[in-house]
């Protein structure tokens, strides 16, 4: 899997150095050094998210989880940082297109659970206990401010909030191998072999949250980078009662980015 | 060459650093106390102990048990022990208010008593009504006697014995509600496959409708739940995976040589006939079920008949069944004679030894039990009755 990735991220690092230098002359880059000379330093970076949206902490009904599929998860990055003369210390915003999502399966017990059927006449509720497969897939329009911090020539950290607008969102799964209490943990109770839900309609349109990360200036035109961004509301509204505990986008990423 | 071996430090690190991250967040708790709270049996050693007393299976539902006792046993101080759910606890009220043990405490059963299951975690509790009843052959059916469920969202039916005084519910029928009631789709008890007719033919009737059971049970391919009642135990722990199995026809409610089965209908069917993956038939036409079916059970080990067998098991004796209900929207009545299996004989000694079960089956759709038939389909009955030998 790591090896995927930074021979993807390699070729796609070479790419984009190769586009850059054949046309050195343009004026974009007249204007880049221009920017350059009052502290303005452009990037574009790429990257891949690998995490869960998962609460936190887990929940005592999950009991264990039998299976974690990351999936591919893409990001795409433009940012602007400005650099205070004569200070390590600066600020960066940045426009990301990014996916985030996830396949887990968990065993749950007494996991309470609703759901409204498809043309809402009919409500399923009670306690679950039994198998859980999830899929999150989401894509999102961030907008990370962070503050930067370049510790000498090559190494930089940055934190600061971000803001995400879902553009597409999926929430998939299915309930097996289990029994669902009618209502509550006294209730009727009733094997389940198979059962599937979709939440999709349901996620929340925005998240925020905080993120931190370093760079590493590998050289002049290519830098490392890795982040951790962390939610901190979740993908369903709180009276959401499907999923009974926030469920917050936890995603690590490592990318390239090419610095103009 | 330190350039690169920088870069995979750099790698080594970010990565040791995801890794501490979904190890937090896979961290798993303490596993939760149980909130369960279930008679799920009647102790083995007890029951042997009580064999010889004890007819058939005990039913045992999510807030009753009902067993049923030769005539005449003594029923006065009994000490039932019962199986719970893991970790939970069983108590019930004495005369002074306390709450004592329930387990193997001697109780008098000349009228059911009320016991309670605490769940292990203590949040939850449920109250039983455990009866110790003498058995009566299925008589008039006049289905005046029904209650809502514990839930209170759809209705259940019992028979009377008018002999036994306080203790005169004999829990003999059942149908699907329960397992309807877990789609949502039942708004009030009118909204279930089995509901209360007022005015049925005389006094209250039953009125049994196939209902769709929504996306829930689209999902399941169980989309539609035809009204059903039948005398017997429906099993809705597994009425979605093993829906057969789920219907238990047939109790040894057996007062004789059954001679007729009789009773008053009216039905029409619904407009679209659809199966199991709701594809449609124009070419069928749902039409509905009602018999009965008297077959040899074992009496130390009683086997009832299930959705695959109930007309075709090598067990079956006699049947009742009528064969072209057509659509009567009238009261109609049917006398139906019961029709001995070649090769097959009743036997006054089997039956002295409860070695025969009874069922009767209504339906709103012939195949309902394997989720065919027309949403819609509805089926009205009242006043069903077994005619035995000397009765007539």
């Amino acid at each position: 899997m790591l090896k995927r990735l930074l021979i993807l991220s390699t070729t796609l690092a070479t790419a984009l150095c190769a586009t850059a230098q054949t046309d050195h002359l343009a004026d974009t880059d007249r204007n880049l050094e221009r920017a350059a000379i009052m502290g303005w330093h452009v990037s574009l970076g790429a990257g891949f998210n690998i995490g869960g949206t998962a609460p936190l902490p887990l929940p005592r009904e999950i009991r264990h989880i039998d299976s974690y599929d990351p999936g591919l998860q893409v990001a795409i990055e433009g940012r602007a940082e400005k650099r205070f003369l004569g200070s390590p210390w600066g600020i960066a915003i940045g426009v990301t297109l990014e996916n985030k999502g996830m396949t887990t399966k968990a065993r749950v017990k007494n996991y309470h659970m609703e759901a409204m059927n498809d043309d809402g006449t009919g409500e399923v509720r009670g306690a679950w206990t039994g198998h859980v497969r999830t899929k999150v897939d989401n894509s999102y329009l961030t907008i990370p401010l962070l503050a930067t911090y370049r510790l000498n020539k090559r190494w930089s950290v940055e934190a600061g909030p971000f803001v995400s607008l879902r553009l597409h969102g999926s929430f998939t799964g299915s309930a097996y191998d289990g029994y669902i209490r009618d209502q509550d943990p006294t209730g009727e109770k009733m094997e389940v072999t198979s059962a599937s839900y979709d939440f999709s309609s349901s996620l929340r349109r925005f998240n925020y949250g905080v993120q931190a990360g370093g760079e590493y200036r590998a050289y002049r035109h290519l830098a490392i980078r890795a982040q951790v961004a962390w939610s901190v509301n979740g993908i369903f509204p709180s009276h959401f009662g499907s999923v009974t505990f926030p469920l917050y986008p936890i995603y690590g990423r490592l990318g390239f980015a090419y610095l103009f | 060459m330190t350039q690169s071996h920088t870069l995979f430090r750099l790698l080594r690190h970010t990565l040791l650093g995801l890794a501490t991250v979904s190890v937090l967040a896979s961290c798993i708790k303490d596993e939760a106390l149980n909130a369960e709270c279930d008679i799920t049996g009647i102790d083995a050693a007890w029951m042997a102990a009580h064999s010889s007393t004890i007819i058939g299976v005990p039913i045992i539902r999510n807030n009753m048990v009902a067993v049923t006792i030769r005539k005449g046993t003594d029923r006065s101080a009994l000490d039932p022990r019962f199986t719970l759910t893991p970790g939970a606890r069983l108590t019930f009220t004495d005369a002074d208010g306390r709450e004592v043990e329930g387990n193997g405490t001697q109780r008098n059963f000349a009228t059911p008593q009320r016991y309670t299951v605490h769940s292990e975690d203590g949040m939850w509790a449920k109250d039983y009504h455990v009866a110790f009843n003498y058995p009566v052959p299925l008589g008039t059916c006049s289905f005046e006697d029904f209650r809502l469920d514990a839930s209170g969202r759809y209705y259940t039916w019992f028979e009377r014995d008018t002999l036994d005084g306080d203790d005169g519910e004999r829990p003999c029928w059942a149908s699907g509600n329960g397992g309807f009631a877990i789609t949502g789709m039942g708004k009030n008890p009118a909204d279930f496959p089995t509901s209360v007719l007022s005015p049925g033919y005389r006094g209250n009737g039953v009125r049994l409708v196939t209902r769709s059971t929504g996306s829930f049970g689209a999902m399941a391919k169980k989309p539609i739940a035809a009204g059903n009642l039948f005398i017997g135990e429906f099993v809705t722990g597994i009425a979605m995976s093993k829906p057969l199995k789920a219907t238990r026809f047939g109790l040894q409610l057996v007062g004789g040589r059954p001679l007729y089965f009789e009773g008053y209908y009216t039905y029409s069917a619904g407009p679209v006939y659809t199966d199991e993956y709701q594809a449609v038939h124009p070419d069928l036409h749902d039409t509905c079920a009602i018999y009965s079916v008297l077959y040899e059970v074992e009496p130390d080990n009683v086997v009832p008949l299930y959705g695959d067998d109930v007309l075709t098991s090598p067990r079956i004796v006699a049947v009742a069944r009528l064969t072209n209900p057509g659509e009567p929207t009238e009261w109609t009545h049917f006398r139906l004679p019961f029709v001995m299996l070649p090769g097959k004989v009743f036997s006054e000694e089997r039956l002295r030894r409860d070695g025969y079960a009874i069922a009767i089956v209504a339906s709103a759709s012939q195949d309902g039990d394997y989720f065919r038939g027309a949403v819609g389909s509805e089926l009205c009955i009242d006043e069903l009755r077994i005619v035995w030998e000397g009765e007539e």
